[in-house]
């Protein structure tokens, strides 16, 4: 497992310079909150045909910036950012509430007391 | 005036074992655009893991994300736990666990036949094939105690052992399902009725296997080698008689065959696990409390799933992440849709083999 | 209605729904109906459509999103009906009791006849309890059955002549 940090303006041209569809399997999105209004993002991949080579890519932020969409890259990223959008309540171009929670569900379950 | 209609399919259907609800755009018969609405059986595991539940009991919840590959759930975690306790299981649990995830994979693959079978209007078929599962849900009760949800992965090992009376009742049950998958591998390959359904019906093409990140089978029958048993080393595959099984036409006939041949493949590393089954202890201890973060990607029947555990030395973790191989094959599934005929969309949707709990968690 | 009942009482028709469970059960109810356990030697066959059903099999403990369709699907099944709940969760909640996303148990929302534990509940229990459903969709036909008795007695209610228990089943209210 290898991780790497990034920020969330230069994710984009990261992203974009290290993923190659035919190389690395696009994992998922994912989110862990740190407490006190803080959270850490992960977009993880792992490689075809190779043993135990898992790249996480991280950025730490917190819940009003915007995250950038990566789905122009990665069309399939779409299922993971809606689902950051429901569990954390986080901003993310092209995605919408909804995937899971209903309006009178919490609203975001994830996000820790700050 | 408008040129298409929208058909909607579920969330209550005959050929949908979950609720799902599909919007299909269709112009004529031709299928132009989906929607897709998962979220009916969102539950809020992932809170639950570290707000109720100990990092000992998770194991047992996470198997409920879903019934049809709660070992897998169940062995992800466990694995993840492990590496965080700092604790490797010896040569026999980790065969008495492979052996379980076989068993659940023949029947997990079996129930998909069964139903792309019965959506194909094979309705005999299904009750065949559905007949023939009941060898391996007889001996998972055998070794278990329960056919579905059985708790047999704890943190430090299994919770029972495997004796010789099961070894003969499994080498007995191997035996004749390996008999009747014979029968079924000639009738999907040369039943008329079944190829007008299946072949050149729902095709993914290899570009698009690698645009939209397909998985597990769905990947497999498309030509793009990847299964994760051959990409971790969490457990001895190779040594075991494990093949990674191709396809190229990416069409639901392929898929079957995915499945069937996987079938046969499970069934041999069974055998040979019983054949090679190493002495030593089932139940080990592993102490402590977890700490720092694990990734674990495990095969589960319909592609990989992903755990990531993160704990910090309490007895309450701080963050269990599941990604489920429906989940992020489902772009991929609403890629085939599009420009197929709706009277095929059931077909097609049974040999995805999707899994709603597992999406939704 | 004596032609129909006859033949209702030997093939009751099957509904399920799934309202959130964790497909174990629902594999079950599938297993419940193939060659081994053979649930289908009743004449019970699961059908697609709520409007010919008898017996109505629920899974899962609800879900929000689940809630609508489950009562839709029950107000939409013709009198009598039998709810089966099958399952650990579809009763109380099971694992997934004070989760956020769902309510706990399916009789917060619609009345259920027939309580399955287990989890995963097994075939035979499975058969069970649509055993046993079919003697209460039976008991709750003849309830149906039951002629009214028109004319009755015009009673004094508050120093009001009333006509509301004119018309009472027979065998209720034997003293008018």
């Amino acid at each position: 497992m290898r991780k790497i940090e990034t920020t969330l303006p230069a994710l984009l041209n990261e992203i974009g310079a290290f993923y190659l569809p035919k190389e690395w399997h696009f994992l998922s999105v994912n989110g862990i909150d740190l407490g006190g209004g803080k959270i850490e993002l992960q977009w993880i991949f792992s490689r075809y045909g190779v043993k135990d080579e898992i790249v996480i890519y991280y950025a730490l932020s917190d819940y009003e910036t915007a995250v950038p969409s990566i789905v122009s890259l990665i069309p399939s990223a779409i299922m993971g950012e809606r689902e950051i959008v429901d569990m954390f309540g986080l901003k993310v171009d092209g995605a919408q509430r909804g995937l899971y929670l209903d309006p009178d569900s919490l609203p975001h379950p994830l996000r820790g007391e700050s | 005036m408008k040129k298409t209609i929208q058909i909607p399919l579920g969330s209550q259907h005959i050929s949908l074992l979950e609720p799902i609800r599909f919007k299909f755009e269709c112009e004529n018969e031709k299928i132009i655009g989906v929607d897709a609405d998962v979220g009916f059986v969102h539950r809020g595991v992932e809170l639950a893991c570290t707000r109720s539940f100990e990092f000992k009991q998770v194991g047992y919840v996470v198997a409920r994300v879903c019934g049809l590959c709660a070992i897998t759930h169940t062995l992800s975690y466990t694995l993840a736990a492990e590496k965080l306790l700092g604790y490797e299981a010896n040569d026999r649990i980790k065969y008495l666990r492979m052996l379980m995830v076989e068993l659940d994979r023949i029947h997990s693959h079996m129930l998909c036949l069964a139903h792309t079978a019965e959506n194909a209007g094979f309705e005999a078929l299904f009750m065949q094939i559905m007949g023939d599962r009941e060898l391996i849900m007889e001996v998972q009760e055998a070794i278990s105690g329960n056919r579905i949800q059985f708790d047999y992965i704890s943190i430090g090992g299994v919770n029972r052992d495997l004796t010789s009376e099961l070894s003969a009742l499994i080498r007995k049950n191997l035996g004749l399902l390996a008999e009747k998958i014979d029968t079924l591998i000639g009738l999907f390959d040369n039943n008329w009725s079944l190829s007008l359904r299946y072949k050149g019906v729902g095709v993914l093409s290899l570009e698009d296997a690698y645009t939209y990140n397909a998985l597990g089978p769905l990947a497999r029958a498309a030509g793009l080698a990847t299964d994760v048993r051959a990409e971790t080393s969490d457990f001895p595959y190779e040594e075991i008689g494990y093949k990674m099984i191709l396809e190229s036409t990416g069409d639901i006939h392929a898929r079957n065959f995915v499945r069937l041949r996987e079938i046969v493949n499970s069934i041999e590393i069974c055998r040979n696990i019983i054949e090679n089954l190493p002495v030593g202890e089932i139940q080990e201890k592993a102490k402590g409390k977890p700490n720092g973060e694990a990734v674990i990607r495990v095969e589960a029947p319909r592609g990989e799933l992903f755990y990531l555990v993160r704990g910090s030395g309490q007895n309450m973790l701080d963050r269990v992440r599941i990604k489920t191989p429906t989940f992020s094959a489902i772009p991929a599934m609403m890629e085939v849709f599009k420009g197929s005929e709706y009277a095929d969309a059931p077909a097609i949707l049974a040999s995805f083999d999707p899994c709603m709990s597992c999406t939704a968690k | 209605m004596k032609f129909f009942s006859s033949f209702r009482k030997r093939s009751p028709w099957v509904l399920h729904y799934n309202a959130g469970s964790c497909n174990g059960c629902d594999i079950e109810i599938l297993a419940a109906l193939a060659p081994k356990y053979d649930l289908e030697r009743f004449g019970v066959i699961n059908t697609g459509n709520p409007k010919q059903s008898d017996i109505f099999l629920v899974t899962g403990p609800v879900t929000y999103r689940s809630r609508e369709r489950l009562v839709e699907l029950y107000s939409q099944i013709p009198e009598p009906k039998v709810v089966v709940a099958v399952g650990s969760c579809t009763a109380t909640g099971g694992v997934f009791r004070g989760m956020y996303n769902v309510e706990d148990g399916i009789d917060r929302y619609i009345p259920v006849d027939v309580y399955v534990p287990g989890c995963a509940s097994s075939p035979q229990l499975i058969i069970d309890a649509v055993a046993r459903a079919l003697e209460i969709l039976e008991t709750k036909s003849k309830e149906i059955e039951k002629p009214f008795k028109l004319f009755g007695a015009i009673e004094t209610i508050h120093n009001r002549l009333s006509r509301l228990n004119m018309a009472a089943k027979v065998g209720q209210n034997e003293k008018n």
